[in-house]
């Protein structure tokens, strides 16, 4: 938020010091028009990425109840249906809020590693009146158990919600991703064999030691 | 017939352009490899930065500060080489041509249209590479949302873009070798390209390997560019010098990292996240905090080899296995160090096992690399 209020002031601040003298003649007057437009250009392009300075709101298309013993915790999606790969925010609001509450939040599901399956529950750094996970991604598309070991007032209880369906990840097959992004360090070693053909390094290389 | 010239105008020799003054100008050279180097420092801090602002705070946009630095530090590096390409293509026409100092061997670049030091044509394209990526990155995101992979394509297309940036510092200072600027400024490039190779080297993260892939790609990387650095300098104590600044630059990340995403943190008012234990800084941490025992045994063996007249064939090799087995063996006794525990038996072994092969192949591949860039007339790939 306060990141945007940021970028705002200086794009007025850019705007107004280019509004601010009239553009002399000649050549000197020439290349003060130029920087004049070319401040009128950043400020624009300051004006339009601003939306992306921003620290997005979590915004919740879909809720699941759990029942864990006493509590009832509401899972919050910030997709749905979800996707594998896909950047996801969940929230986890139990009744009566988190105050005086803890507890540990276990994930299982095809190809999460071992050391990220449990966490402690935190809040969400975007939504700090629940807990939460910000920018998580699901590897695989699948059944996944999300489970709750709470603590608090009415003692420890566990519950979990079971087989939410994550799909197929978005976008072309993985592999056409890859292969994209394997051209260049492809391109660079095929350079590289070009110049070890031509030189033959091997020769030389009693001049190292 | 006979026609006079103004006075003054026959014996006055005709002016370089400022292009071609300042491409012979002796300070160009040293200023540009060194700026190139501070792209490729402010890449690694900013990217250090990023990951620990995930860990620590968590909100994200495409303007934070930590990735204004990351790719403030691709466009200084490409601006800069491609300021060099032009002046030495400038200085090639006008008869003057650049020598290798200026960045590496000169090499024809479509079909002679430019003549670009190759360093530097490395490093350019890297910065080039970035920006397209850059673009690749964005659409990404259009489809999966913001940054939750960290070892997604296009990210992965980022760092081996700044990765090759890095590798053209390398090859910049490897031609002024001859020089204390030259030797110097190779000692600190190598170490920015150690500390960034675990993260290209998460791509093989979905393959099921015995070992973590950053870990295989910090020990293989590490002990490539330790004992081709050795050999370029053609010095043992070269290994030492880059272990310690490699020590140096690792401390640095170790303070700066948290220290940044904690001051950025409160001046944009977010609070840091819960339960944050006192955990290592991420990629400090996986830097080799022992890479001057392995740089010790590659400078020693260096040593007693060039003494007992050892084969040039072989001595590579043995260096790159025995400093990369060290470099590996002291993986999980690091992990273990910071965690807090204590290194299994299983673990060593395999390490062992691990260190001893990418350790071999690294020597051999190094003395090679070493041999293409100390040659004044290698590495071209296009005809001149």
């Amino acid at each position: 938020m306060n990141s945007a209020r940021t970028t705002h002031r200086f794009t007025a601040r850019t705007t107004r010091r280019s509004a601010a003298g009239a553009a002399p003649r000649g050549p000197r007057g020439r290349l003060h028009r130029l920087l004049l437009a070319a401040a009128a250009a950043l400020a624009l392009a300051l004006a339009a990425g601003a939306p992306a300075a921003a620290y997005a709101p979590v915004g919740i298309v879909h809720t699941e109840k759990v029942e864990a013993g006493p509590y009832t915790v509401t899972v919050g999606f910030s997709e749905w249906p979800l996707r594998a790969l896909q950047s996801l925010d969940f929230t986890f609001a139990p009744e009566g809020g988190i105050a005086h509450k803890s507890g540990t939040l276990t994930i299982d599901g095809p190809g999460l590693d071992d050391e990220d399956r449990t966490s402690s529950l935190a809040r969400h750094p975007r939504k700090l009146d629940v807990w939460g996970l910000d920018v998580q991604a699901l590897p695989e598309a699948g059944k996944w158990d999300f489970t709750f070991a709470l603590d608090g007032h009415a003692g420890p209880a566990r519950g979990t919600l079971r087989d939410v369906a994550v799909l197929d990840q978005p976008g072309p097959p993985l592999a056409v991703s890859w292969t994209l992004c394997a051209i260049p360090p492809v391109g660079m070693l095929a350079y590289l064999a070009a110049g070890w053909r031509r030189n033959n390094p091997a020769a030389k290389l009693s001049t190292l030691v | 017939m006979t026609t006079a010239l103004p006075d003054g105008i026959a014996d006055r020799a005709p002016q370089p352009s400022p292009a071609v003054s300042a491409a012979q100008n002796r300070r160009t050279a040293p200023l540009a490899a060194h700026l190139v180097l501070a792209g490729t420092l402010t890449s690694l801090l900013g990217i250090s930065w990023d990951i620990q602002w995930h860990t620590d705070v968590g909100p994200d946009t495409f303007f934070t500060l930590s990735h204004l630095m990351l790719y403030s530090g691709s466009a200084v590096a490409g601006v800069t080489s491609l300021a060099m390409v032009l002046l030495a293509t400038a200085a090639q026409r006008a008869g003057h041509p650049v020598g290798d100092i200026a960045g590496g061997t000169p090499v024809r670049v479509f079909g002679g249209t430019f003549r670009a030091p190759l360093g530097h044509l490395i490093a350019g394209t890297g910065a080039a590479l970035f920006l397209l990526f850059g673009l690749l990155d964005l659409w990404w995101h259009s489809l999966y949302g913001f940054d939750a992979v960290l070892d997604s394509p296009p990210h992965i297309g980022l760092f081996v873009s700044i990765s090759i940036t890095m590798a053209g510092s390398i090859i910049v200072f490897a031609a002024a070798r001859d020089t204390g600027w030259g030797r110097v400024g190779l000692i600190l490039s190598i170490p920015v390209l150690i500390t960034f190779s675990p993260i290209t080297a998460n791509a093989f993260s979905a393959l099921p390997l015995p070992v973590e892939p950053d870990v295989i790609g910090t020990v293989f990387f590490a002990t490539l560019l330790l004992v081709m650095g050795t050999l370029i300098v053609g010095r043992s104590r070269t290994a030492l010098a880059i272990a310690a600044a490699l020590g140096a630059v690792q401390a640095f990340l170790w303070w700066f990292s948290p220290w940044a995403a904690r001051v950025y943190a409160d001046s944009v008012g977010l609070p840091l996240r819960d339960n944050l234990g006192d955990d290592a800084p991420e990629m400090p941490a996986e830097i080799p905090m022992f890479a001057l025992l392995g740089a010790g045994v590659i400078a020693a063996l260096l040593v007693l080899g060039r003494r007992r007249g050892w084969s040039a064939r072989i001595v590579p090799q043995l260096m790159g296995a025995a400093g990369g087995t060290v470099t590996a063996l002291s993986m999980p006794v690091q992990l273990a160090l910071l965690e807090g525990s204590g290194p299994s038996a299983a673990d060593l072994l395999t390490m062992a096992v691990v260190g001893l092969a990418a350790g071999a192949l690294a020597g051999y591949l190094a003395a090679r690399f070493a041999v293409l860039l100390r040659e004044p007339s290698t590495a071209p790939a296009t005809k001149d």
